[in-house]
């Protein structure tokens, strides 16, 4: 298995991971909104993951950069842009002081999140799988 | 047009009838009609009108009602009681004719007349000399006769008929009708509960405005209705308000019997039904049928067999329980103060030390403590801490100075906090030397941030109130802050980032206190930059207050006054401990977002670890199904804690009914409460937004509301139209929104400092509304020619001038005005004003002796002077919280700032780029007609 074969094997995988993330921060809002946990010990389990969530994906992002996978690349930079203005302007954290107002948002975008991965997952597979069959041929 | 109104006999009534162009004449009892005058006596129906006829109204009045709606108005007990959702029949008809009803045509002989005789008061000046008795004191209140308001209500009452009323919109043209501030101190529309929705017959089972407000006093039975209307539907509650001289306090169950509905946990209340011959009651909020406790027959005082219709919460809609074990995590908590005060260089030289110990020491008797159980405890910080040990039973105390502030801990185990009752002589001696202790200190910088987690870490685990007294932006350790006031960033796009928390700690801070249940009081004295913006949200999460003092000093005796009674009256508030709130309302409804001092706990529970009194929340309300019931019930409970020890439930019980009519959710629009929901609404958008965000945002929705009432409610539907209609009880909502628009809080202007705006938006989101509305709309009186009893003692204590609106149209180079909108008096001092006038008030020889600025107003030996100090005094008293005004004088010809700052309360003029009122209404029109294409 060569370079580009590896690669996706990774994405695949940290796809896959990132998925498990957002599943699990969905999961975490709707116990929130059935009063089966309170904001102040929601946003300080949140917390732990949003920047290595954040993190995860920068770095796949610039793996695909210096290897050269321009197409996977221009895929996660709106995200990776979009995060990182949002750490930028201090906006990534959740905050238990208005997380009742803002849940709505949170679980937008979490959502499309994981609309997001879900993609990325299958599009890293077939690229895996494109790669593997053209170091076979 | 000669009416024949006046030729009839009693119980008769004339309707001008446009499309026969003949009089219909309709005896009043009955609703018979007939087209022949009737003879007196004569109560004989002929040629009844037929049907779809609409009789116009007599007196040159455009008025229209439909055959059926005039029987539902005439017909007295004789028409059928109409029934509950019945009440669209005469709206449709409204509709039709679409011709708009002005009372403004009355208001406006009525404010002609005011005009003159404001004039005549003008002609007065040169008899005021020579003349023995002043004689401003004698101009007459005839011209206050009778408002338009009470000339509509007797016109419509003679109309009102027995049982259930239903509503009726009077559409109102806003352009022909100048606003009358009198208007704003009427009650809300009338809630109309259908017969036999309430078991009981007492008038206090509903509840009293001053708990419970509803934007709508009609509740629309879907979304969809709601949103048409493009009505707000939010309440403003005031759980926990204070009680009036005189007033009843809450009524106290003492029983223990608490009976609650098995889903959905809702406290019985007078508009539950009792079923199966009373051994069982359906839940008004949800319909499940529960099981009545055994004990709720049974008096345990007299231990005999009581009567369950006698029982205080079947008959009150607000109650209290005392609330049994289970209702409590932990035993009650002593209430426990704690005082962070500021002895830094600046704070010291300011006086502020001085004045503060002072208060805590004179009203350390007001201090709740009934059961000897309150503990007390000062710190004192600068860069470092000075904690005072105080043992029992001795007088004496012993500083301890903990100058670590990174890693705060308390140099002393025990006899930090102490008992009040215990540790009173020490506290007194130690009380009366804080002030000289530090009097030399030359120490600058504020370690608030570790002063703060000192205090916590005192009153951990019991929970309690700190009470914060900073003189300065606090500099050292945890919660250090950047000045960052930039004065280039005012009145731009960026100006709302001041007004955001500058630094986490203190949202995490607060968050860490909602959970030890310990709540935070911020008095703010500076004369420079504090970041009252960052400083209020630990108030603002821990349900406490920000109280600002800009510049104080207390060598000015108004600045010390103001402050140590204010000061005072929170130390001495009987608070609530360890509260938690929680609205339930009927299926359907749910509540959807909050407004105020706490912090949101779970989806529907706001916690608060010290209530304050007089502090108003408001909740959206969301219609997530059809209503299918004919009324629907609101419940506040609050469990809490008394400082006196006892666990205790509140309950507010509120019924409104729904309905599926346009008209009726108009009609039943209460203004007040819709600019309370406002101005939360706003302020809560200039933080997530802009400032221009959150004030465009407040005007579309004035907009919406009404192009939708034009499209619905008038002939001219979608078309444009010369008229600005409005419902008859939302007439004074456009000025009001141009008032909030105008507020130091939301107002587009480059020059308001972010602490001032910070303290203005922590007031529009804490002030009950009795406070509020005058804050946003202030009183404006005329001194010099008011009524002779106005400033006399009257049935409801000294009696107020009458209200003025708020235009500079009515100063008079001569007067003497009064303008306050709750948190400041100005007297407004003309240029031509009399000596005689001058000596009667100022005790000063002429206008060119007045100085302006912050005074005391002394009472003098004459009677105008001790009307208007009377008059004062009464505006400082009249309304709930602990607001004490600073009064102004303002001299017409004085110093800019301070006339500026006093005119720019004449909300209905125009000020810079600030619209006047008349220009406010023409945009409104232009985008109201623009607009109605879309809809
Ligand atoms: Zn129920």
């Amino acid at each position: 298995m060569g370079g580009a074969g590896w690669l996706f094997l990774f994405a695949v995988l940290m796809a896959a991971g990132l998925l498990f993330c957002m599943v699990f921060f969905i999961i975490m809002f709707s116990d929130l909104e059935c009063d089966y946990i309170n904001p102040i010990d929601l946003c300080n389990k949140l917390n732990q993951f949003v920047l290595p969530e954040n993190i995860a994906h920068a770095f796949i992002t610039i793996l695909f950069l210096i290897s050269g996978q321009w197409g996977s690349f221009l895929l996660n930079l709106p995200l990776l842009a979009w995060n990182a203005n949002k750490i930028r302007n201090k906006a990534h954290m959740y905050d238990a002081t208005e997380i009742f107002r803002t849940l709505g948002g949170h679980k937008k975008e979490t959502f499309f999140k994981l609309g997001f991965y879900l993609i990325s997952f299958f599009f890293y597979l077939y690229k895996m799988i494109v790669a593997l069959i053209a170091e076979s041929e | 047009m000669a009416s024949p109104a006046e030729q009839l006999p009693p119980g008769w009534a004339a309707e001008w009838d446009a499309t026969h162009q003949r009089y219909l004449f309709i005896e009043t009892t009955t609703g018979h009609t007939q087209w022949e005058p009737p003879a007196a006596g004569s109560a004989e129906t002929e040629n009844a009108p037929p049907a779809g006829v609409t009789p116009a109204g007599g007196h040159g009045k455009r008025r229209q009602y439909a055959a059926g709606q005039t029987q539902a108005y005439y017909g007295g007990e004789a028409a059928p009681d109409p029934a509950y959702g019945q009440a669209s029949a005469g709206l449709g008809v409204q509709q039709q004719g679409g011709q708009l009803f002005t009372p403004g045509l009355a208001a406006e002989g009525q404010f002609a007349n005011q005009q003159q005789i404001a004039q005549q008061g003008g002609g007065t000046q040169g008899g005021y000399y020579g003349q023995g008795e002043p004689e401003y004191l004698n101009q007459q209140p005839q011209q206050y006769g009778q408002p338009p308001v009470d000339a509509l209500a007797n016109q419509f009452g003679q109309m009102g008929v027995g049982g259930q009323k239903q509503f009726s919109l009077y559409t109102t043209n806003l352009l022909t009708l100048p606003p009358d501030p009198r208007d704003l101190a009427q009650p809300p529309p009338e809630i109309r509960l259908p017969p036999n929705a309430c078991i009981s017959p007492s008038p206090t089972a509903n509840a009293d405005p001053s708990y419970f407000r509803s934007t709508l006093n009609a509740i629309p039975t879907t979304s969809s209705l709601l949103s048409k209307s493009k009505m707000p539907l939010a309440l403003v509650i005031t759980p926990y308000r204070s009680l009036n001289e005189g007033e009843e306090p809450v009524p106290l169950v003492t029983d223990t019997v608490i009976a609650r509905c098995r889903r959905c946990r809702s406290y019985i209340n007078p508009y539950v039904q009792f079923i199966d011959g009373g051994s069982r009651w359906r839940c008004c909020l949800c319909s499940m049928t529960n099981e009545v406790p055994q004990l709720f027959d049974w008096d345990q005082v007299r231990n005999q067999p009581g009567d369950r219709w006698q029982r205080l919460e079947m008959n009150h809609s607000c109650v209290e329980y005392v609330a049994p074990t289970e209702y409590m995590v932990r035993p009650p908590q002593p209430a426990v103060y704690i005082f962070l005060i500021d002895v830094s260089h600046a704070a010291v030289q300011s006086g502020m030390v001085a004045t503060a110990t002072r208060t805590i020491l004179e009203n350390l008797e007001r201090i709740p403590d009934e059961g000897e159980r309150t503990k007390i405890s000062i710190i004192c910080y600068d860069t470092s801490l000075y904690f005072f040990s105080m043992p029992p039973g001795s007088t004496d105390s012993s500083m301890l100075v903990v100058s670590d502030i990174d890693d705060v801990f308390l140099p002393k185990p025990t006899d930090l906090l102490v008992n009040l009752a215990e540790a009173r002589g020490a506290l007194e001696v130690l009380l009366g030397r804080i002030g000289e202790m530090f009097q030399e200190n030359t120490i600058i910088g504020s370690a608030l941030g570790p002063a703060l987690q000192a205090g916590f870490k005192l009153m951990t685990p019991i929970g309690g109130k700190i009470i914060v007294l900073s003189s300065s932006l606090p500099s050292h350790g945890a919660g250090a802050l950047k000045n960052r006031e930039d004065n280039k960033l005012l009145g731009t796009a960026k100006e709302s980032g001041l007004l955001q928390a500058a630094s986490p700690f203190y949202k995490t801070f607060a968050i860490e206190c909602s959970r030890t249940q310990v709540s935070v009081d911020m008095f703010l004295f500076s004369s420079a930059y504090q970041d009252v913006a960052t400083l209020a949200c630990l108030p603002h999460y821990t349900s406490g207050q920000t109280y600002y003092y800009p510049a104080f000093n207390a060598a000015r005796s108004e600045d010390a006054l103001k402050f140590a009674h204010e000061f005072g009256e929170v130390i001495a508030q009987p608070i609530m401990l360890e509260a938690v709130i929680r609205v339930r309302a009927s299926r359907g409804l749910r509540m959807a977002s909050f407004h105020g001092n706490f912090f949101v706990r779970s989806t529907d529970l706001l916690a608060m670890p010290a209530v304050p009194q007089d502090q108003s929340y408001a909740i959206e309300v969301q219609i997530e199904e059809a209503i299918t019931i004919p009324f629907v019930v609101f419940q506040t409970a609050v469990l809490h804690t008394t400082c006196y020890g006892e666990r205790r439930i509140r309950v507010i019980t509120a019924a409104l009914p729904t309905t599926s009519n346009l008209s009726e959710l108009y009609s039943s629009a209460d203004q007040i409460a819709i600019t309370t929901f406002f101005a939360n609404k706003a302020v809560e958008r200039s933080l997530t937004h802009k400032l221009e965000d959150s004030r465009d945002f407040i005007l579309q929705k004035l907009v919406d509301i009404i192009s939708a009432y034009k499209a619905s409610m008038t002939s001219s539907g979608a078309g444009a139209s010369a008229q600005l209609a409005i419902s008859e009880n939302m007439k004074m909502l456009p000025v009001l929104i141009l008032g909030l628009l105008k507020n130091v809080g939301i107002r587009q202007s480059a020059q308001i400092p972010p602490d001032i705006r910070a303290y203005s938006q922590a007031l529009l989101t804490t002030l009950p509304s009795q406070l509020l509305i005058p804050y946003i709309y202030p009183t404006f009186y005329s001194l010099h020619n008011m009524p002779p009893e106005a400033g006399t003692i009257g049935e409801h204590g000294v009696i107020l001038p009458p209200p003025l609106p708020l235009t500079s149209e009515r100063l008079e180079r001569h007067g003497l005005f009064l303008i306050e909108d709750g948190q400041t008096i100005f007297l407004w001092v003309g240029r031509d004003a009399v000596p005689q006038l001058i000596q009667d008030v100022f005790e000063l020889p002429s206008y060119d002796a007045l100085r302006g600025g912050k005074a005391t107003l002394n009472l003098l030996e004459n009677q105008f002077s001790q009307r208007i100090n009377a008059i004062v005094q009464k505006i400082r008293e009249m309304r709930r919280g602990v607001y004490y005004p600073h009064l102004y004088i303002v001299k017409e010809d004085g110093e800019p700032p301070l006339r500026l700052w006093a005119l720019s309360m004449l909300i209905q003029d125009r000020a810079d780029v600030l619209p006047s009122y008349q220009q406010f209404l023409s945009s409104l029109k232009d985008k109201v007609n623009g607009a109605s294409g879309g809809y």
